[in-house]
């Protein structure tokens, strides 16, 4: 089939007479152009490189993958586009809002705002806005509670009274794949005294990119986080007659947790006062010191040693939820996971409340408190207003640090003397402060009841007077 | 003025406190109608009572919008 003009058309192109002549059997020139690379190879071998390159062919499979990539660069631009034309919409629509409010000198506060710009934006209700708003604002006004309300009484009384009706047993497996969590009474009593360690702490890792959907990638992950040590993957024997510990690693095991030779080494020359002596397939440490207490110590520092994982992740559990892989951890190490690549930061959570303050700061942690307490009691079946869970943590987080409601926190800081006396351990505090000569203004609750005073909320607060006005109208 | 529940609490309750000790009434009582905590109660809500509130302080709903 080789015809003279494809031939001396592929030499002008810049073909080699041989390889111009190979080619022309098979395909004219314009089979050429649309001829895949695959094809080509298999006809004429490596060559085939080469005659795409004088052709000015990308080679297939990298072409539809530039192609590719190119629409969806254009496809990410015009989505930020996009979401930048509805922030600036949404903004214009808040101006208005703002505005009526400024006017009618009501208030809604910004996160309400922020939302009713959005929906009334992306269901394009802009004609209806000023009706919207007004009724937004009176049906925030009539869930206001009322000035000198006893709220906190009222938000104690109302964790208190389901917390009776909580369990004090804690259920084993209770969670998701076979992870303890401390649930009902003590989970809750745990969030209050703002413990620093929770007693069975937990990860939930969610992922992003390609880790989010490829269960190999997600494996990765789980491998680079759970806690390996060198017991788990390698056979290891203390040799006493030599003096000496034999690690035998199990290869098997190694390639599951994605961990080889090298790092096992490295892992092992950290230990201290050891020699170290790398065979085929095992490694011999010796103790420098030969007697049986050194190598006792070898032995157990050896069994022990972490290989591979971030410290204090016991267990990583992946599982499949709707189409994304999510990590389920025993133990938690907050700071340390977040830095993994493939991590999503934004959805990451753990229950160790002073690990996300330590991380994320008070208001995350103030979140965290709620949510926390929140879903404990909602997992007893018990239904409380988030409302009350949230006075509870406003109070723990409002100096900017977390404060366990207890003796060691909010109640031990009280200003009221007789109000501490009258919480635990009366008589330090009654002697200490008649040592100082203290003065308590019984302004709080505790202190006047124990007076035997009215106190300063509900209709304790009113201050009556003559209102003159109507009392001219009396008169007549 | 819109009260508060606490001020309409201890408006009436004083008004109430009064009537039974006697003081003329500011409305026509109807017919039957002798408990002076209800005698209030129809005062407070025809207006006429001329007791109210001092409050001390803005009553601010929330940060400067």
């Amino acid at each position: 089939m080789a015809s003279k003009a494809t031939i001396n058309a592929l030499i002008k192109k810049g073909l080699s007479k041989k390889l111009a002549e190979k080619v022309a059997e098979y395909y004219t020139l314009t089979q050429l152009k649309k001829v895949s690379y695959e094809e080509l190879e298999e006809k004429i071998g490596k060559d085939a490189k080469k005659v795409f390159e004088k052709l000015g062919r990308k080679i297939e499979g990298k072409e539809k993958k530039e192609e590719g990539k190119k629409e969806k660069r254009k496809g990410k631009r015009r989505k930020k586009e996009e979401k930048e034309e509805r922030k600036i919409k949404e903004r214009t629509v808040k101006d208005e809002i703002l505005k009526i409010l400024k006017e009618r000198k009501e208030y809604l506060p910004p996160i309400v705002v922020d939302e009713l710009a959005e929906k009334i934006e992306s269901k394009k209700l802009h004609n209806k806005l000023r009706i919207i708003v007004e009724k937004a604002i009176e049906e925030y006004n009539k869930h206001l509670m009322e000035p000198f309300e006893a709220c906190g009484m009222v938000a104690a009384q109302s964790i208190g009274e389901p917390g009776t009706q909580m369990t004090m047993r804690t259920f084993h497996y209770a969670g998701v794949a076979e992870i303890n969590v401390t649930l009902g009474l003590p989970r809750l009593i745990e969030i209050v005294d703002a413990r620093k360690d929770p007693s069975t702490p937990m990860m939930t890792v969610y992922l992003e990119g390609v880790y989010r959907v490829n269960k190999e990638k997600a494996k990765e992950i789980a491998n680079k986080i759970e806690v390996t040590r060198l017991i788990n993957i390698a056979e290891i024997e203390t040799d006493i007659s030599n003096m000496k510990v034999i690690v035998k690693p199990n290869l098997k095991a190694m390639e599951r947790k994605d961990i080889d030779m090298n790092d096992l080494i490295k892992a092992v020359k950290k230990l201290s006062k050891v020699e170290i002596k790398e065979g085929k397939e095992k490694i011999e440490i010796l103790p420098k010191d030969e007697n049986y207490r050194e190598l006792r110590r070898v032995s157990e520092e050896v069994k022990n040693l972490k290989i591979k994982g971030i410290d204090g992740i016991k267990r990583a559990i992946i599982r499949k939820e709707g189409n994304e892989y999510v990590i389920y951890t025993e133990g938690s190490n907050f700071e340390k996971v977040l830095e993994l690549e493939g991590v999503d930061k934004t959805r990451t959570i753990t229950n160790d409340i002073h690990a996300i303050y330590n991380v994320l700061g008070i208001e995350a942690a103030r979140n965290a408190i709620i949510n926390e307490a929140y879903e404990t009691l909602q997992e007893q079946g018990l239904n409380v207003d988030i409302r009350h869970i949230m006075l509870v943590a406003d109070l723990m987080t409002s100096d900017g640090t977390i404060r366990p409601i207890g003796r060691q926190g909010i109640s031990g800081e009280k200003a009221s003397v007789i109000a501490r006396a009258a919480f635990e351990i009366t008589v330090d505090h009654l002697l200490r402060a008649a040592r100082k000569g203290e003065k308590d203004e019984l302004k709080g609750v505790a202190e006047n009841v124990i007076v035997g005073q009215p106190i300063k909320l509900g209709t304790g607060s009113v201050e009556l007077a003559i209102d003159v006005k109507k009392l001219g109208k009396v008169k007549k | 003025m819109k009260y508060t529940r606490f001020e309409k609490a201890r408006i009436v309750g004083a008004r109430a406190l009064q009537i039974a000790m006697g003081a003329p009434l500011l409305i026509k009582p109807p017919k039957g109608v002798v408990d002076p905590v209800q005698l209030a109660m129809l005062e407070f809500e025809k207006g006429l009572i001329p007791i109210t509130v001092r409050r001390r302080g803005k009553l601010i709903k929330g940060p400067a919008v």
